[in-house]
């Protein structure tokens, strides 16, 4: 923490406190496999370090949780809407589970989402998620802004509605894009919990 | 001189037997606040304490290719969804069991004891130790076939339905058409739906009249909607229950129980499913199972309801919809299945006694449309004549109720769409045998039932139908005659209604008032079989065979396998003088039936009249 090149990177001293927090959580550039998200490949991989500029949506979901896999068209449609503006990744914080049934799962459901693995739970820590499924928003600053329920269609296991009446991670995304602050603070998310895989 | 066939065909009743609902479980804990001493002091371990209570009550849905999303057989598996079943059974959200404990036990009872929930809480606060492997109970096995071995028949269903991707609840009806070619006892359907993860539950409807079939765009695609009406031949003992629900094995009827089915006969699949998140295509696959006792128990289906006092304001928490309804004769309750949608939030079943004490039948303080389900009596109660059964159901129509499909709410009447209300409770009961065998006790409650329900709503459609029918069987033609045209006269233009009482107008010898109701019941329904039969007969008895034949040969076309039909036909063509393809009506019809007086008859007169005129 402190390191000279921090603060020429960000450029804006208000936001230093931030980004030296999230260096404490996903380490320096020496980082390894170890502590680092994994692309379908086995590379680290950075979602929002390759994001440009743009606003950045982790999707946590996880293979075997229905509520997680019956959200799969309305993210579909979603990262689709924002296109150019958002970038979507899915994020399966697994150790278990291989790129190729990842591969197979998103074949399955029609996500056209680049995947990562989480297995050491890096971007889990860093968005503040514990459930599948669940969003986390991070604007251009990578600064984590939403993190909660995709929607309220889910009141509680079991009890759904026929149809949402709020739409959070949508509210969130214009909230981010239009430069305004996010009014409503989390809504949590109901599904799987991440804590529960291995 | 030939004559026309007095005989009538086509008595129908109608028996709506819907299936459907969803509605409102609040997860409330009923767990003690604190976990027994005994249970948190000790070690629990996944082997010795929770494998036991997993494998008897979760692994049943939650096993490779039933409906469970994930299995739960082994450490790893329970481990990667520790917290989760703590909580989901901390809450009575698993495994699924919607009636409250009462003193009438349910047979297949899923509820876990607050000492159970608190061992899983225990195990997870723990830190999941899995334990000793020598106190690992057997794992459990399911066979992944037909689980009462090879079925006698299996049918599969035509088209498979598409459920989309996502979307609310979807519910479609598959038709199986003629899945028996001659009448057989049924003693057990198996239900396969498909892939079980998306079916939440099944009810099969026995359906002698296409009515499903009627409803189809085209043949084999299935239909559309959430509660099906039936029609059905009267009375026959449909009074079974073919419900399925996810993790329940296919129930089997006890001997002396079994269902009769005939040939021409269809069986719909009415189902409801929920998204995945994928397209899923769904082809249901039926199993039967035959026997050779025939039924000599006869159950009968009893339905409370009292849909003209369902109109919930929008707002209402607290909507209470009753119905009582005494029974006629000492009756055995073996089943009963409380149905509401998803405004449904207390369901609640009594008996009262002649001398005032009353039982609970059922009551579910949670009702959840997801998990609703038949439930059988583990002793089934005997209730006796003038016991009277009350049906006590209330709605949540409140913005509140997170499954009110309506945001904002808005006034709910009863209804068969998803966004309706129903308040219906169907009881499976065996009436006791009468001591005075003139007397049939299901008669009486059919008769008592059909009173009951145009007293609480004088436009009853069905209820005056089946009052009809059933006096048409007892023969008393004025008081069937009275009823059908209440029927008529709630539904002016229903095809059903009109041929039947052009059908009763024609045997009181009221012929020119039966056939204006006969050409409605046509007009409405130009393919009814019935109908064409009824008029050319109509026609036929006062004189115009020309108009009968035409009538007759809709009806021949309709089915050519009808003796009577082509028998009618041949007498009307004899009656226009053409002889020649009379008699090939004639012989077609003894082809069809060898027994057949009329034609049988028919053909020797004409042999008679023809001879040296062979023409």
């Amino acid at each position: 923490m402190g390191r000279p090149w921090h603060t020429f990177r960000v450029g804006r001293l208000l936001l230093i406190a931030i980004v030296a927090a999230w260096l404490v959580s996903s380490g320096s550039l020496s980082r390894s496999a170890q502590n680092s998200a994994l692309d379908l490949e086995g590379n680290p991989a950075d979602p929002l370090k390759m994001a440009a500029g743009r606003v950045v949506v982790l999707v946590f979901v996880r293979t075997d949780c229905p509520i997680s896999n019956r959200y799969a068209p309305t993210v579909q449609r979603l990262s689709a809407a924002h296109a150019g503006k958002a970038v979507f990744w899915l994020v399966y914080p697994s150790k278990a589970e291989s790129a190729e049934s990842i591969r197979k799962h998103e074949r399955e459901f029609g996500y056209k989402l680049p995947a990562l693995r989480d297995p050491q739970r890096v971007l889990v820590k860093e968005s503040q998620v514990q459930i599948t499924p669940e969003v986390a928003v991070f604007d251009a600053a990578r600064r984590l802004v939403y993190h909660g329920r995709i929607d309220n269609l889910y009141e509680d296991i079991g009890r759904a509605r026929s149809a949402a009446t709020t739409h959070e991670l949508e509210d969130a995304i214009a909230a981010t894009l239009s430069g305004r602050t996010l009014s409503a603070g989390t809504a949590p998310a109901v599904g799987c919990y991440i804590s529960d895989l291995e | 001189m030939t004559r026309a066939s007095q005989a009538l065909s086509g008595f129908i009743a109608l028996l709506a037997l819907a299936s459907v609902g969803f509605a409102a479980r609040h997860a409330t804990s009923r767990r003690q606040a604190n976990p027994q001493p005994a249970t948190a002091a000790r070690e629990v371990t996944f082997n010795r304490d929770v494998a036991p209570i997993v494998f008897h009550n979760c692994a049943l849905c939650h096993h490779p290719g039933e409906a469970g999303p994930f299995p739960l057989l082994t450490y790893a598996d329970v481990k990667s969804h520790a917290r989760q079943i703590a909580f989901v059974t901390d809450k009575r959200i698993m495994p699924p069991w919607l009636p409250d404990p009462g003193e009438l036990k349910f047979t297949d009872e899923l509820r876990l004891s607050d000492e159970q929930i608190a061992t899983l809480q225990a195990w997870v606060d723990q830190g999941m130790l899995e334990g000793s492997a020598a106190d690992l109970p057997a794992k459990p096995t399911f066979s992944a076939g037909w689980q009462l071995g090879k079925p006698d028949v299996i049918v599969r269903a035509e088209k498979p339905y598409v459920l989309p991707a996502s979307g609310s609840d979807s519910y479609w009806n598959f038709v199986f058409r003629n899945p028996v070619n001659r009448s057989h006892w049924l003693k057990a359907i198996e239900i396969r739906p498909g892939d079980k993860r998306l079916v939440h539950h099944a009810n099969i409807l026995v359906d002698r009249e296409e009515s499903g079939r009627r409803l189809e765009k085209e043949p084999g695609a299935g239909f559309g909607g959430m509660e099906l009406i039936i029609e059905s031949e009267a009375f026959d003992p449909d009074s079974h229950f073919l419900f399925w629900k996810p993790g329940s094995p296919p129930y089997v009827e006890p001997d002396g129980m079994a269902l009769r089915l005939e040939k021409n006969t269809d069986l719909v699949l009415n189902t409801h499913f929920q998204p995945s998140g994928k397209p899923e295509p769904i082809q249901p696959t039926l199993g039967l199972y035959f026997t050779d006792k025939p039924a000599t128990l006869h159950p009968i289906l009893i339905q409370l309801d009292n849909d003209r006092l369902l109109d919930i304001p929008p707002g209402e928490k607290n909507f209470l919809v009753s119905d009582d309804f005494t029974l006629p004769v000492d009756a055995t309750i073996l089943a009963i299945y409380p149905h509401a949608h998803y405004l449904g939030k207390d369901l609640l079943a009594l008996a009262t006694f002649p001398d005032g004490t009353k039982k609970t039948l059922i009551h579910i303080s949670h009702w959840d449309l997801n998990w609703q389900a038949v439930y059988r009596y583990e002793d089934p109660p005997l209730l006796p004549k003038g016991t009277t059964i009350s049906m006590r159901f209330t709605y949540d129509n409140s913005a509140d109720n997170v499954r009110n499909p309506n945001q904002p709410p808005k006034r709910v009447v009863a209804g068969n769409r998803a966004s309706d209300e129903m308040a219906h409770l169907w009881l499976q009961v065996l009436p006791s045998e009468s001591a005075d065998s003139s007397v049939d006790p299901r008669r009486e409650i059919q008769e008592a039932l059909a009173l009951h329900h145009i007293q609480n709503n004088p436009d009853d459609f069905e209820a005056h139908y089946n009052l009809a029918a059933l006096l048409q069987m007892r023969g008393n033609l004025s008081g069937a005659l009275l009823q059908f045209s209440e029927a008529v006269r709630i539904r002016p233009e229903d095809p059903i209604a009109n041929n039947a009482l052009g059908a009763v107008l024609l045997a009181s010898g009221q012929v020119e008032g039966a056939i204006p109701h006969l050409k409605t019941a046509l007009a409405s329904r130009p393919d009814y079989f019935d109908a064409h039969y009824n008029l050319g007969n109509a026609l036929a008895s006062k004189g115009d065979f020309g108009g009968a034949l035409t009538h007759f040969r809709a009806a021949v076309r309709l089915n050519p396998q009808d003796a009577n039909a082509e028998a009618n036909l041949g007498s009307a063509l004899a009656e226009t003088g053409n002889l020649k393809e009379a008699r090939l009506h004639f012989e077609r019809a003894l082809q069809i039936d060898p027994k057949n007086e009329l034609a049988r008859e028919n053909l020797e007169q004409l042999n008679r009249e023809t001879q040296g005129h062979p023409n």
